[in-house]
């Protein structure tokens, strides 16, 4: 850890990076959320979000691939050959992504299976790939941890979100438990299948982006 | 050149660090996934001799029920799978047995429970296939799993065997309907399922049952 510190050349008195970690935070959950704003990553998105459990859980799945990527591509980035970069940076992600996968297959395996390829795809996520070559390769190691964990904690919160309402006008539950009861609400099928995923991805994209847009205009003003 | 020969090294040793840190990683959780693995045929069998147990219960639970509920029996060279039910349960006494063969797109492995006679389908299930989601994959739906209940495996006539086809006759007691679309896949259970009908039949004259 002290190696990476002394890499650190934004690191100022003022604590650690200053004050772009919490700039940095912020980027990755709000302003330039990575799926609200960049709309990366949509496929599993859409995929997973049938029950809330499983957002949750690839939510964590991301976060940690993310964190973890980050970290070792921006420790590597000074040693490692500009031409075989991605090959690198790839090589760095399914090495996490299959070490979640592991874990996941043997200590949850219900969830495994419920989330089938999903996770192993997680290799081939656009918000992966692109923080590691957008942010990482260019700056210090601690900074590209608070970077990953926004971007994940960014896709993680959306993921919720569409868990969260998929799950509960899909099939009443809201982790399992049943909270709209059959006697006065019917379970709309539709949410549960993909066409519901896009719904919601949908109007959660132009909420987010209307609260964003009233916030900027009222800078403006 | 020089450039060359750090690259070459650059990769080769990232690439036995990640190689080595996935093996630790898959040494270490490999008996974990053994056993849940194993869960997993012990809750297909459980589900197709329609043995009661709890949703959420955890791989040891499920081999726990399993041991107390369901004996494991020799005919022939058929493996049986016998739940005898506790006494005072309104369930019926069940016969697993496993089934496995060539599918369309892969092998297709699965359980078929028959009921003390040995000769009346109460359930079936399959735990492995690759054929075409949502058309040859329906097999492994509890709608087609349906059509196979109170069917027999041998007709009044003494035919082993079953038949799926499209438009089967409800009545006959050895015709179990198709699904629509998936004509090759159905021929392919067919003859997997009357290729074990026969073996039962033949397991059970070899043994004077």
């Amino acid at each position: 850890m002290a190696d990476s510190r002394a890499a650190c050349t934004t690191c100022t008195s003022n604590g650690l990076c200053g004050g772009r970690g919490i700039v940095t935070l912020k980027d990755g959950v709000w302003a330039n959320n990575p799926l609200a704003i960049q709309v990366l990553g949509i496929c599993s998105a859409l995929a997973v979000t049938n029950k809330l459990e499983n957002s949750l859980v690839m939510g964590a799945a991301l976060i940690f691939v993310c964190v973890g990527s980050n970290f070792f591509v921006s420790l590597l980035r000074k040693a490692t050959p500009h031409r075989i970069r991605m090959i690198a940076e790839v090589a760095i992600i399914a090495t996490f992504v299959i070490l979640f996968d592991q874990f996941l297959k043997a200590f949850y395996w219900e969830m495994s299976k419920q989330l089938g390829p999903y996770v192993g795809l997680i290799i081939t996520n656009c918000i992966i790939m692109g923080r590691a070559e957008a942010f990482a390769l260019h700056n210090p190691p601690i900074l590209s941890i608070v970077d990953g964990f926004a971007n994940g904690f960014g896709y993680a919160v959306i993921l919720a979100i569409i868990g969260f309402f998929r799950e509960l006008l899909g099939s009443g539950q809201v982790m399992g438990f049943q909270i709209l009861t059959d006697k006065w609400y019917t379970p709309n099928q539709l949410m549960i299948l993909a066409p519901g995923a896009f719904f919601a991805l949908a109007i959660i994209i132009a909420v987010f982006n209307a609260i964003k847009d009233t916030e900027t205009w009222e800078n403006k003003k | 050149m020089k450039g060359n020969i750090y690259t070459l090294f650059y990769a080769g040793s990232l690439g036995a660090v990640c190689a080595l840190l996935l093996t630790a990683a898959s040494s270490f959780t490999s008996t974990y996934q053994q056993a849940d693995r194993e869960a997993d045929i012990k809750r297909n069998i459980l589900n197709v001799l329609g043995v009661p147990y709890s949703e959420r219960a955890s791989s040891r639970e499920l081999v726990k029920i399993f041991k107390e509920n369901v004996r494991q029996e020799q005919l022939g060279k058929l493996e049986l799978y016998r739940y005898v039910p506790k006494a005072g349960s309104n369930k019926e006494e069940t016969i697993g047995i496993a089934f496995e063969g060539k599918g369309l797109l892969g092998p297709i492995k699965g359980f078929l429970a028959l009921a003390a006679d040995m000769k009346t389908i109460c359930g079936i299930t399959i735990y492995e296939q690759q054929e075409t989601p949502g058309l040859g994959g329906e097999i492994a739906s509890a709608g087609f799993y349906e059509r196979f209940k109170g069917k027999r495996i041998v007709d009044k006539a003494g035919n082993v065997g079953i038949t799926i086809k499209v438009g089967a006759d409800k009545s006959a007691v050895n015709e179990v309907d198709a699904i629509s679309g998936a004509t090759m896949t159905c021929d392919k259970v067919e003859a997997i399922l009357s290729r074990l009908a026969e073996k039962i039949v033949q397991e059970k004259r070899n043994n004077g049952r």
